[in-house]
């Protein structure tokens, strides 16, 4: 128990620092980034839910965030702002006006709601088929909500989404985000789950229900996906559907496997080492360009090296940072061994 | 007691055509040790596989008392009272010692405390208390073995099936081991089918034998009336047991 509370007081001093420098700074930039950062860590610690104790990679995730994203929006924009935004709206949605806090925690259920019924009949299915039908629910949702005109504006960018997220708001999400992933994985279902995803033959064998505690970690996870999409939705102001495809699922998978899907830590860091690369590789890109070096624009560093990072991490250390331990658990072990020796 | 019985009737399974198991029968009593020994391939993992439900049968059934569990899943097999072991050891290799111990219970249904207790007493009682915040793959073959019969055991299944649970240990281990289960069925009261190739492990543990040799039951009963049948010594324990 006690190392559960170091990891979490590790984790979230961490959000709590980033936070605190922000705001000594005072930068808007720095601000921008920051927000973004504890944005990603709800989304990739809604991963980390279903990821990383069920062992099955899923890119069904980023669609989740945008229906979170999507929902919040329709709940929010002011009414006289609707007949512009969403010319084709149903009428009983016209005059819906929730706040936004409110709407946050509804695009978080709709997701989850979403979820529960959609991946009942997959959580049977193992391995490449898994991954394969989360990828196809990907493009599901993405076809649906570029097609879907009468709530998402088609493929053209949605505005008039009502400015509500700032970053103490995200950082406490953030922080929630790392209490419920941790109390989840030592839950009854989190612990049965790692059982089933290090070795499904015998944990079925023990009586364990692997399809159905898969789907209560899914729906968990979209739920925070939900959220997680609400808040970029209300921090961004106005997207399109693209906005919930391969480049941000790319970036969250990869933020999680660089950290280490098994663990919250992992999840955690990897956030904060891919955020702070890619924010130094867009201002050496930017310093490029502006100095004009070379003839033609410098594009794509940041995905280029985020790719080459993946690779290097999975060759040589294919858990992740941290595969197995949470940071808590590590420095409990390490003062034990200590007290042990002296 | 009033405990019923494992009863395996007539069981047959079946791999592309070729018979694994042909009309096997075998009962196990809560409080007894049966040895199912044979010759390679002749179908004892495969007789537990098809008692758990992990390969279907192809003929026969398998009842506990007056119910029917062929046909049952793996997961609803287990939820009957029915634990085992894996001839290649099957640990949560990315989990604590303990947590591998403690998910047995909580999958069936003990609370997250109870299974914390449960998993200490018997990580305590196979001499791995030591272990318990180590990861499972990092264990030695013996140790890992041992990891997997607690598991099996914090289940508090009234069967128990080990695969070969003496395989890689050295002697020391062994005696350690034939104590632990040799206590098991009374203070238990669990009824236990152990699968092993250590002969003298057998013949000192079990109460009964059920020799099976292509797939077929060729005899069956107290150990030392086994071991003299010729057919036996035939088929599979040859001139090793005659100096035995």
């Amino acid at each position: 128990m006690l190392r559960h509370l170091l990891t979490i007081a590790i984790l979230a001093g961490l959000v709590l620092l980033l936070v605190a420098g922000v705001e000594a700074l005072g930068v808007r930039v720095f601000d921008r980034i920051a927000t973004n950062l504890c944005i990603s860590l709800v989304l990739v610690l809604g991963l980390q839910i279903f990821m990383g104790n069920s062992g099955i990679l899923s890119f069904a995730h980023i669609g989740f965030m945008g229906v979170g994203a999507y929902t919040s929006a329709l709940l929010t924009i002011p009414a006289q702002m609707k007949g512009m935004a969403l010319p084709d709206l149903y009428a009983v949605l016209q005059g819906v006006q929730l706040p936004p806090y409110a709407a946050m925690v509804v695009g978080g259920l709709v997701a989850a709601a979403v979820a529960a019924v959609l991946s009942y009949p997959l959580m049977r299915l193992s391995d490449a088929a898994a991954v394969i039908t989360s990828f196809a629910l990907l493009v599901v949702l993405h076809t649906i909500m570029t097609n879907w005109s009468n709530v998402t504006n088609g493929p053209r960018t949605l505005f008039g989404v009502p400015r509500a997220t700032d970053l103490p708001m995200a950082a406490i999400a953030a922080i929630l985000a790392v209490i419920t992933a941790l109390a989840f994985k030592e839950s009854r279902t989190g612990r049965l789950l790692r059982a089933s995803r290090d070795d499904e033959i015998a944990a079925g064998a023990l009586g364990v229900h692997t399809a159905q505690l898969r789907w209560r970690s899914f729906v968990l996870a979209a739920f925070v996906a939900g959220i997680g999409g609400a808040l970029w939705g209300h921090f961004i102001t106005s997207f399109s559907p693209n906005a919930f495809y391969l480049r941000e699922t790319f970036v969250i998978l990869g933020m999680l496997v660089i950290g280490g899907a098994n663990t919250v830590t992992g999840a955690v860091i990897g956030t904060f080492l891919v955020t702070g690369a890619f924010e130094g590789l867009r201002a050496i890109e930017g310093a490029l360009n502006s100095a004009r070096i070379f003839s033609e624009q410098v594009i794509g560093i940041t995905e280029v090296v985020l790719a080459l990072a993946m690779i290097a991490v999975l060759i040589l250390r294919p858990g992740g940072l941290f595969p197995t331990r949470e940071i808590g658990a590590l420095l409990a072990r390490k003062f034990a061994k200590r007290k042990h020796v002296s | 007691m009033a405990n019923p019985s494992l009863e395996v009737v007539d069981v047959a399974v079946e791999f592309s055509g070729l018979r694994a198991l042909n009309g096997v029968s075998l009962t196990l009593s809560p409080g007894e040790i049966v040895g199912l020994i044979g010759p390679n391939g002749s179908g004892k993992t495969t007789m537990i596989n098809a008692i758990t439900g992990q390969v279907p049968l192809a003929g026969g059934r398998v009842m506990i008392g007056n119910k029917q569990i062929s046909g049952l899943t793996p997961r609803e097999v287990a939820l009957q009272g029915l634990s085992r072991s894996f001839q290649i050891v099957r640990l949560f290799n990315n989990m604590a010692v303990l947590d591998n111990v403690e998910a047995a219970a909580l999958a069936h249904g003990s609370s997250l405390r109870a299974a914390r207790a449960k998993a200490l007493t018997l990580l305590d009682g196979f001499n791995l208390s030591h272990r318990a915040d180590d990861l499972g793959g990092s264990l030695s073959y013996g140790d890992k073995r041992r990891v997997e019969i607690a598991r099996a055991l914090a289940a508090d299944p009234a069967f128990l099936l080990l695969d070969e649970p003496a395989a890689g240990m050295n002697e020391a281990e062994t005696e350690a081991l034939l104590h632990i289960l040799a206590a098991l069925p009374r203070s238990r009261g669990l009824g236990l089918l152990i699968i092993d190739h250590d002969m003298s492990l057998i013949m000192r543990l079990c109460d009964r034998l059920h020799v099976l040799a292509f797939g077929k039951t060729i005899a069956e009963g107290r150990a030392e009336d086994v071991r003299k049948n010729p057919a036996v010594i035939e088929a599979y324990l040859g001139s090793e047991a005659i100096r035995a």
